[in-house]
């Protein structure tokens, strides 16, 4: 079964409806949200069902639009927090890709300016690892872009989408070995985008990042997860009952691959661990439970069915 | 850009020119200096790396003194004060505080300050300057030049006096003479001999 990521939007009205059709379907909720009113669902949906779901969604006066970064988070990384890079280019970068679904952090580096000073320290190396894409939002200058870039990707191995002043193909002249994307035209700003073209821009953006991770998926598909990372947040929800205590928008952020669950590692990595997903198969023989470096989370990186030969 | 006679970035990247014109348009507009400033030449060189500002002022407001908005009249021990514009009272009121002591200043109702303090002028209140509005104006100047420059350029050296300022920002150590002599040549530019 091939899952598409969706948005339903909709009122309060009936939403339970849409909430059992997803289950029934086989889908996975990712995220819900009410705001006032409204009823924000974002969701896997078999790809078969989307147009049936259209249908039922109508009398509701809800819709159905595909997103295609549900279920992945992604670090937008800026070269530091100060006025220069935050809030303008590095806040609208995060809350564009928001609009489509994914889950953004922001990582600003303690020492990321500066063309010969810059550089990535273990944590934050570390940290960046842990998302499925990672969006560097440098400035103005192919000159520093070329001799900063190469300290800041060190140690990187997730996908690299490099946004800058200079044009797309000054951008990939100036970056080696390349990266898996590039969005030339936006570079520092001291507003926030607003005119059609810095919106355009945007749209750019996120439609190259849709690209480096559907490649991403692709490549994943190829060796495929032996559980899938939302089945496996329901299994959370529904079974580790200190989940519902976390005040956080998403207790249990999904990713490409895993997992990030916002609880202590100390004390509950190994009630994850002894989670049974079905038929006696638990969390610990399908996938790793890492210490994550954010906070004191916990990150669970599901293993390839090469890996375990299970599949859940 | 509006409101600046002279307003010039120059940079051997294209794009990178155009970008720091808009940055410096908009910090300067965020902060209300568009009007201040009446000339502004920016020179960034990221292979430097070097990043200088050169800029005169327009005439600014002068020094706001007791006397400008407060009628000072002396009776007997003490100099009382009648505010006209309300606007300074509260500056006032704190230097006043500082200088005499709370004990030797009474404020009987909105408009009226009373100093008791011995052996104080008339002359001297008046005379005492309330607001300088040069000092937070180079400040604010000063702020907006490091929210323009390139983040990195750490290393800086700035100057403001008689109307004119300048800005030298880089990630190395910048050499005496050399700022001297770049700055001079940028102000050359905008029509100032130094």
């Amino acid at each position: 079964m091939i899952f598409e990521p969706v948005t339903y939007k909709g009122g309060v009205y009936r939403y339970e409806e849409i909430v059992e059709l997803i289950e029934d379907l086989g889908g996975y909720i990712v995220q819900l949200q009410q705001i006032a009113g409204d009823i924000i669902i974002q969701a896997l949906v078999p790809r078969a069902d989307i147009e049936m779901m259209r249908q039922i969604a109508k009398p509701l006066n809800g819709t159905v639009t595909l997103s295609p970064l549900v279920g992945t988070e992604i670090a937008v990384v800026s070269p530091s927090l100060e006025i220069h890079h935050l809030p303008h280019a590095s806040c609208d970068v995060a809350e564009y890709l928001r609009r489509f679904g994914a889950k953004t952090n922001m990582v600003g580096l303690a020492r990321g300016f500066g063309k010969r000073i810059a550089q990535l320290n273990v944590e934050e190396r570390d940290i960046i690892n842990e998302h499925d894409c990672a969006i560097y939002v440098l400035g103005n200058f192919q000159e520093c872009i070329h001799h900063k870039f190469t300290a800041l990707r060190r140690g990187i191995h997730v996908p690299i989408v490099l946004t800058g002043a200079p044009s797309k193909e000054d951008l990939q002249q100036c970056v080696d070995p390349p990266v898996e994307g590039y969005v030339g035209g936006m570079g520092r700003m001291a507003h926030r985008a607003k005119r059609p073209e810095e919106l355009e821009k945007l749209e750019e953006m996120a439609a190259e990042v849709s690209r480096v991770l559907e490649v991403r998926r692709t490549e994943i598909a190829k060796d495929p997860l032996s559980v899938m990372p939302p089945r496996l947040m329901q299994v959370v929800l529904e079974k580790l009952p200190a989940i519902h205590d976390v005040t956080s928008p998403t207790p249990v952020t999904v990713q490409m691959a895993g997992l990030r669950v916002k609880l202590p590692y100390e004390t509950y990595a190994r009630d994850v661990r002894d989670l049974e997903i079905e038929h006696g198969i638990r969390v610990r023989d399908v996938a790793d439970v890492l210490p994550s470096r954010m906070r004191t989370y916990i990150w669970v990186r599901v293993k390839p069915f090469s890996e375990t030969h299970v599949m859940v | 850009m509006s409101g600046l006679e002279y307003f010039v970035v120059e940079s051997p990247e294209a794009t990178g020119k155009a970008y720091y014109e808009r940055i410096a348009g908009d910090v300067l507009q965020d902060l209300n200096l568009l009007q201040v400033v009446e000339k502004l030449h920016i020179t960034v060189d990221p292979k430097v790396p070097l990043f200088v500002a050169v800029g005169v002022t327009r005439k600014l407001p002068s020094q706001v003194r007791v006397r400008d908005f407060a009628a000072v009249v002396p009776l007997e021990s003490r100099i009382t004060l009648s505010i006209g514009d309300e606007t300074y009272l509260a500056p006032l009121l704190t230097l006043l505080w500082d200088r005499y002591g709370k004990a030797e200043v009474d404020q009987p109702d909105r408009f009226t300050v009373v100093v008791t303090a011995p052996g104080v002028t008339a002359q001297e209140i008046e005379d005492l300057v309330v607001l300088d509005p040069t000092g937070s104006l180079y400040r604010d100047l000063m702020y907006a030049l490091i929210c323009i420059q390139p983040e990195g350029f750490k290393v800086r050296k700035q100057s403001y006096g008689d109307g004119r300022f300048f800005f030298v920002a880089s990630e190395d150590t910048l050499p005496e003479d050399v700022v001297q002599t770049i700055v001079a040549e940028k102000f050359r530019l905008i029509g100032v001999e130094l």
